[in-house]
């Protein structure tokens, strides 16, 4: 079917703007399903606005945006339904204190899939094992680490089975020792054949399971190339720089 | 003229008889007040013509006394037809004046939210309805259930205006008792002293209540 060729992320010629600041600059950007992209590059270079604007969290003034068959941006219910295809995972994970860990991944499931309680606690324990968790089911997040919390935030986002996982720095706001932990089951994700957009400085991860390696500055990709051609040679004069820098550190 | 003990504790019985009336309306109010200020709230948050007649209805209700707003609802309604009972009057009035302040409460409680909270549940394709019940409201419960607590104390203190439209609570009550003996100082001391005994007893429960709500840490 011609639905099942087409690229599941495909972005031509994006443009947005925070009034005067040109946040993202012409940026093209393709994701076939079943690939990683791993976008990497200094704060403030318009990196998460791009994750952003990927499920539909933030607008764009020009260019196209198309996510599962859908542009974004003309409707607002054809965005929310493309939306529902995606998973995201923010850098500081954004679980809900109120809720336990199940109730957290369940929410969505009953309000949005219209599961029944007992089918929706199914789906939320399969993926808190998953993530290797299941023993916090009924403890709030402000009881877990910080690396328990973000694999939990893996899980409620893996819950409404989303054909495409966004991550916006899932490691950036980790202790150390917590990192290893969230990028195993990112790992993990990735051999299983997720699609995913990744904005990391975890360049070892990106070595592991990226497909496509791209470094931006200043709202435009400076630099894009296959992970392996990316990490032997890089084109662009500041891209080698940052990375020399971020792979010492 | 001495304070009367004996007199005193003689009014207790007929004052106490009106302790259910007057949290009837402080109950009733608190109810309306926090419905009418919490959608008052939310119509704010709207952008366009909604949210900007909303706020000025809010600043508009903290703006003016609530005894204006008793007076003129039981008065001047009437000479456009709408009739109402003396207590519906006084129920109206509470939550109206009051929902201006709670609205306030709401917007505190809203505001101290992080962003990533809203986001989290639009990025999981939560409707509107559902993020405001399951995500924001709870989360803002938690933030204000202290000075929540304390306006409906202030709701409940304020019952004796309604003393001002005949509603039979508890200050009418001790007027009524004034009137008939002249003497005013037993029974304005027994109705203050249930006064502070009730906001005693509803502090306490908000003060459990918080505790409730914080179960699980904060985030």
């Amino acid at each position: 079917m011609h639905a099942q060729s087409d690229p599941i992320v495909g972005i031509q010629g994006l443009h947005k703007w925070f009034g005067a600041l040109h946040v993202l600059n012409a940026i093209d950007l393709t994701v076939a399903s079943g690939t990683r992209v791993v976008v990497c590059g200094p704060s403030g270079s318009g990196k998460s606005t791009l994750i952003r604007c990927i499920n539909g969290l933030e607008s764009y003034q020009e260019g196209a945006l198309r996510l599962a068959g859908t542009t974004l941006g003309l409707d607002a219910r054809g965005t929310a339904a493309a939306r529902r295809q995606t998973g995201m995972v923010f850098q500081s994970f954004n679980l809900f204190p109120h809720l336990t860990v199940l109730s957290n991944c369940t929410l969505a499931l009953r309000r949005v899939a219209g599961k029944s309680r007992s089918e929706a606690e199914d789906i939320a324990m399969a993926h808190l094992e998953r993530v290797r968790i299941p023993e916090k089911a009924r403890s709030y997040p402000g009881q877990l680490s910080g690396g328990q919390q973000q694999r939990v935030a893996i899980a409620r986002a893996l819950c409404l089975n989303p054909r495409i996982m966004l991550f916006d720095e899932p490691t950036s706001a980790l202790d150390p020792e917590m990192i290893k932990e969230v990028l195993d089951v990112m790992v993990a994700l990735a051999r299983d054949g997720m699609t995913m957009v990744c904005v990391t400085h975890e360049m070892g991860f990106a070595r592991e399971v990226a497909d496509q390696v791209g470094f931006m500055d200043g709202g435009s990709i400076l630099d894009r190339a296959p992970a392996r051609a990316f990490f032997r040679t890089s084109g662009h004069p500041r891209s080698p720089l940052s990375l020399e820098t971020i792979l010492k550190h | 003229m001495g304070f009367d003990l004996a007199f005193a504790l003689s009014c207790a019985p007929i004052i106490l008889g009106a302790v259910g009336t007057t949290l009837f309306v402080a109950f009733v109010s608190c109810v309306g007040a926090a419905s009418i200020g919490f959608l008052f709230e939310m119509v704010r948050r709207m952008c366009g013509v909604a949210g900007a007649m909303s706020g000025f209805a809010i600043d508009f209700i903290r703006s003016t006394p609530v005894l204006i707003w008793l007076y003129f609802l039981y008065f001047v309604l009437p000479f456009y037809g709408i009739r109402l009972g003396s207590m519906t009057v006084g129920v109206m009035g509470l939550s109206l004046y009051y929902s201006g302040y709670l609205a306030e409460v709401f917007k505190a409680g809203i505001d101290a939210i992080p962003k990533g909270q809203p986001e989290a549940a639009r990025a999981l394709s939560l409707g509107r309805r559902d993020t405001v019940f399951y995500v924001i409201a709870p989360q803002m419960m938690r933030n204000i259930a202290a000075p929540l607590g304390n306006y409906f104390v202030s709701i409940l203190k304020a019952t004796p205006y309604l003393a001002v439209l005949a509603v039979p609570e508890m200050l009418g009550r001790a007027f009524d008792i004034a009137s008939e003996t002249y003497r005013y100082a037993e029974p304005l001391v027994v109705a203050g002293l249930i006064f502070l005994a009730l906001a005693l007893v509803i502090s306490y429960g908000v003060k459990r209540l918080e505790r409730r709500l914080l179960a699980g840490g904060t985030r």
